[in-house]
């Protein structure tokens, strides 16, 4: 029964493999048949023994058993250089552009293929690509935009949540640059605008609070150029659209500021006024029309209500500041001196997210939904305080008790130095 | 005190009544003062001896509360070694606790029964009841803390301590 | 209540016969001359003693010494437990009267040259009790297990492995292992609550004995100015003198109260034994002076380290000193011994700067 199923299994595996494009029976053939690299990493050039050897080192499709013809076409098992190139038997030499494109996409458009070797992969990549600036460039006759191996390398592929692979997270921002921050590479590029298209990406992004907590906090999370401009479909988000990019993270300020007054006015919504590639860790002094502040370039002067409204939110924000920087001293001391603080410490934790509530209901640009949250923290504030007090008379107490013992001492001491002197004479 | 008299000098007599009255008053004078100083040392030390109500030193575990007050599906926020922590009782009746305290910028987590995931106001970081972060800004799951039952059945207090 | 206590008297005394004792209390006198005033800090220094044994056993109650639960256990006294900081703010605050009070006495008995023939024992006992006082006072202060405490430790000890030949095991020994962890917590709690209590409980005994024995020492100068055949007007101890030392003990309880109320003993954070070395990192003030010497001796001298020779230059003090009553030959004879006071002299007026400087240094 069982040598049965077998041999109809076996009948069937064949079966499927035979409808199958035919690189993917050669995955399937012995390994020996493999004979370009043989030539390949001989060669005195490096431009062609490279390839031959990266890909014998470590590469995703070499693992997963692909050969250089399932590529670059040609007879693997030929002896010689002109039978092995003849492109009567496919040869294509370097896939470039376009085909470059459609080499990779014959395999990773394929669904049906894709899911035997990574069910989860999608398999958009190529019309993805067909709708990014890359893409649209490619189909104009540019050739100096990037296609898929500018990304992932050609030989020695990684998959991408290798550390080493060049699109994985931490390295995704200098892959990007090596294109986007030299001058002459973007050269004659220009926005929407007619300027020249900035080569400063990089180095502003390097400046970032995003680059430090990808860099320097290793929070794989943090955002690196393809979070927000996507990756085979990459493109600036439009007019409107940063909004809801920066939502995917920050969500709660997306939904705020979707409320806000400046939701019609801010074209570039979050950009207007944390910028794009060198968003700063932001700061209390952003708000409100002083010396750093941003309101201020557009609120100014004693009629104009956003400017009061602005100042009257980081007013209510500072407050809320001092007050817990207050408190906190006054825990700090009380602790200092022994007493416990421990639920004090922990109200103002409660005053501290009050004041971070704060600072996110703040986008929506409304100083009376503003103030019910200040107003909560400084409640709490207020209670700490009131307990900081009444541990402070505590203290005090405490001192009056030693001051009452040391009057009995004192009494002791002026006593026992009368009877010192009584004895004294006696003897 | 027949030593005492045994030194003084043989001349000196029985002392003038006036000067009696000066060695009785000092005499109380001194009693009083051992005995207020002597209470001044007792009073704190016995109090010292009376043990606190938290018993000990609250290092590495905390009472969260009451086993049967927590329903399935709820949480408790509790405060613990000075911050606060959450216990939780799962929809299937586990008891499970985390450090309250959120990784991003730690305001403190609740409890949402209809996701049934730990969830922080302040901006929308969610977790699961593994303590991984689901979604939002957190950059690390919350510190998952170790649940004990104990105590008379029906009347368990909740043990959370450090793993 | 007179008449209370004399029955009580008499009752013991048909029981035990208490005319030795009777006879030793009535006999006890105290020499009367212009250098009395030192006698006191003897007594002074056995009061304080008696106060550090006290508040800490009762301390003993709530600590714990582990690395895990030292530090909580300390702020739990602190903060938790009825009058929790006034036991530990005493204990804290007597610990360094204390030590003050030992080297004032240990002083006051080297100008005095008080060690001299027949007192040689006495002396050698104080002094092995005052080298116990620093013992006690290095293994104390890492008990609350705080950081400034934790590297306070780890520099002393790491001085002890600079001791030649050996000082490697020695270091070992004291930490417990190649670091301070908490296996130098139990080993220093050990030290400080039985070890070195042992050693002192039956080092004072014989102290207090040979004082007893022997009497107070007349300084010599006193006693050469006395005209042949004549004796030193004496004070008789019960009452006059008690009642002296008693008024003393008293001072020194409304010093430590008024100083246990006012400048309360900070706990500090507690110790991370993977933190940097936060900046300021001292000894207690009494090792001040040792630490700050072996901060300025040169790397290497005539090819040693500096360091081998600081420490083994304190070690030949110690014995120095240990040994002193038989290196004063002149004083045991009886004779004015200038040397050794210009010695004592040295010895102060070195440990005062150099702890004023070691102070002040950054």
């Amino acid at each position: 029964m069982s040598s049965v199923t077998s041999v109809v299994e076996r009948l069937a595996i064949t079966a499927l493999l035979l409808l199958l494009p035919g690189h993917v029976v050669a995955a399937d053939a012995p390994a020996t048949a493999n004979r370009c690299a043989t030539c390949h990493a001989t060669l005195a050039d490096s431009r062609l023994a490279k390839p031959a050897t990266l890909f014998s080192q470590q590469d995703v499709h070499r693992e997963s058993g692909f050969r250089c013809v399932d590529c670059h076409g040609g007879d693997a098992a030929a002896t010689g250089k002109v039978r092995a190139h003849d492109s009567a038997r496919g040869f294509k030499g370097v896939p470039a552009g376009q085909a470059q494109i459609a080499t990779c996409a014959r395999c990773h458009s394929d669904a049906k293929l894709m899911r035997r070797f990574s069910p989860r992969q999608r398999v958009d990549q190529a019309a993805e690509y067909v709708t990014s600036v890359h893409g649209k460039r490619l189909a104009s006759g540019d050739t100096r935009v990037a296609t898929c191996a500018n990304c992932h390398g050609a030989h020695g592929i990684r998959l991408v949540k290798d550390a080493k692979s060049p699109v994985f997270p931490t390295n995704v921002a200098g892959t990007c640059a090596t294109c986007h921050a030299s001058a002459t590479h973007m050269n004659g590029y220009t926005l929407d605008n007619g300027k020249p298209l900035p080569t400063t990406q990089l180095a502003d992004y390097q400046r970032s609070v995003h680059a430090a907590a990808l860099t320097k906090g290793h929070d794989l999370s943090a955002p690196t150029c393809n979070d927000c401009h996507g990756n085979h479909g990459a493109a600036p988000p439009g007019v409107g659209a940063v909004v809801n990019v920066c939502g995917t993270c920050h969500a709660v300020f997306a939904q705020k500021f979707d409320t806000s007054v400046h939701r019609q006015i801010f074209d570039k919504s979050c950009v207007e006024c944390h910028g794009n590639h060198a968003i700063a860790k932001p700061s209390d002094d952003m708000l409100g029309t002083g010396a750093n502040a941003i309101c201020g370039t557009c609120h100014s002067g004693p009629d104009d209500k956003g400017a009061a409204a602005a100042d009257g939110m980081r007013a209510a924000i500072e407050r809320l500041k001092a007050g817990i920087e207050g408190s906190g001293s006054l825990v700090a001391r009380v602790r200092n001196a022994g007493m416990e603080t421990s639920a004090q410490e922990i109200a103002l934790g409660t005053a501290r997210s009050q004041l971070t509530l704060a600072r996110t209901e703040m986008h929506a640009s409304d100083a009376a939904r503003l103030t019910p949250i200040v107003d909560d923290g400084l409640k709490i504030v207020a209670e700490v305080d009131r307990a900081g007090e009444r541990a402070v008379s505590e203290l005090r107490y405490r001192r009056r008790g030693l001051a009452l013992s040391l009057g009995a001492i004192l009494l002791v001491v002026v006593a026992l130095g009368l009877k010192i002197r009584q004895v004294d004479r006696r003897t | 005190m027949s030593d005492v008299t045994r030194f003084a000098p043989s001349g000196s007599g029985s002392p003038a009544p006036s000067d009696f009255d000066r060695r009785t008053f000092l005499d109380a004078l001194l009693a009083v003062g051992f005995v207020s100083t002597a209470a001044a040392i007792v009073y704190p030390v016995s109090r010292f001896l009376v043990p606190p109500p938290s018993g000990e030193a609250a290092t590495a575990s905390a009472v969260a509360g009451k086993a049967a007050a927590l329903k399935p599906n709820s949480g408790l926020l509790f405060p613990f070694g000075g911050k606060p922590a959450i216990v939780v009782r799962t929809a299937e009746g586990d008891l499970r606790a985390f450090s309250a305290v959120c990784t991003h910028l730690d305001c403190t987590v609740q409890f949402k029964a209809d996701t049934s995931q730990l969830w922080c106001a302040c901006h929308n970081g969610t977790y699961d009841l593994g303590g991984n972060v689901v979604s939002g800004p957190p950059p690390r799951g919350l510190e998952q803390l170790v649940v004990n039952v104990r105590g008379e059945p029906g009347e368990e207090d909740v043990v959370v301590s450090r793993g | 209540m007179s008449r209370a206590a004399d029955a009580i008297v008499a009752w013991l005394d048909e029981r035990i016969d208490l005319s030795a004792l009777k006879h030793f209390v009535a006999e006890k006198g105290v020499p009367v001359h212009a250098q009395e005033v030192w006698y006191y800090l003897g007594g002074l220094t056995l009061f304080l003693l008696a106060v550090q044994l006290f508040t800490g056993i009762l301390l003993l109650l709530y600590y714990r010494p582990s690395a895990a639960e030292a530090y909580e256990s300390v702020q739990f006294i602190v903060t938790q437990v009825q009058f929790g900081w006034l036991i530990r703010n005493i204990h804290s605050w007597s610990a360094n009267l204390l030590i003050a009070a030992a080297v004032a006495h240990f002083f006051s008995v080297f100008f005095l040259k008080s060690y001299r023939k027949p007192r040689e024992l006495t002396w050698i006992s104080g002094v092995l009790l005052l080298f116990l006082m620093f013992g006690f006072g290095f293994s104390g202060y890492l008990l609350p297990w705080n950081e400034l405490s934790f590297f306070a430790t780890k520099v002393g000890t790491g001085i002890a492995g600079t001791v030649p030949l050996g000082g490697k095991f020695l270091l070992r020994l004291l930490r417990g292992g190649d670091d301070v962890t908490g296996a130098t917590l139990s080993r220093f709690f050990g030290l400080h609550v039985a070890v070195f209590p042992a050693l002192t409980t039956a080092l004072v005994a014989v102290h207090l004995l040979l004082v007893q024995r022997q009497g107070m020492s007349v300084p010599l100068r006193v006693e050469r100015a006395l005209k042949p055949g004549g004796r030193v007007r004496q004070m008789p101890f019960f009452p006059n003198y008690i009642l002296r030392d008693v008024l003393a003990w008293y001072v020194a309880l409304a010093i430590l109260a008024a100083l246990a109320a006012f400048y309360p003993w900070e706990l500090g954070t507690k110790a991370d034994p993977f933190a940097a070395v936060p900046p300021g990192i001292r000894p207690e003030w009494y090792f001040l002076a040792m630490f700050h010497t072996l901060k300025l001796l040169p790397s290497h001298v005539f090819g040693v380290e500096g360091e081998h020779i600081g420490v083994i230059a304190f070690g030949i003090a110690a014995l120095f000193v240990v040994a002193v009553p038989f290196l004063d030959r002149r004083s045991n004879a009886g004779r004015e011994s200038p040397t050794f006071t210009v010695l004592a002299i040295l010895g102060l007026v070195y440990l005062v700067t150099f702890t004023v400087i070691g102070h002040y240094a950054r």
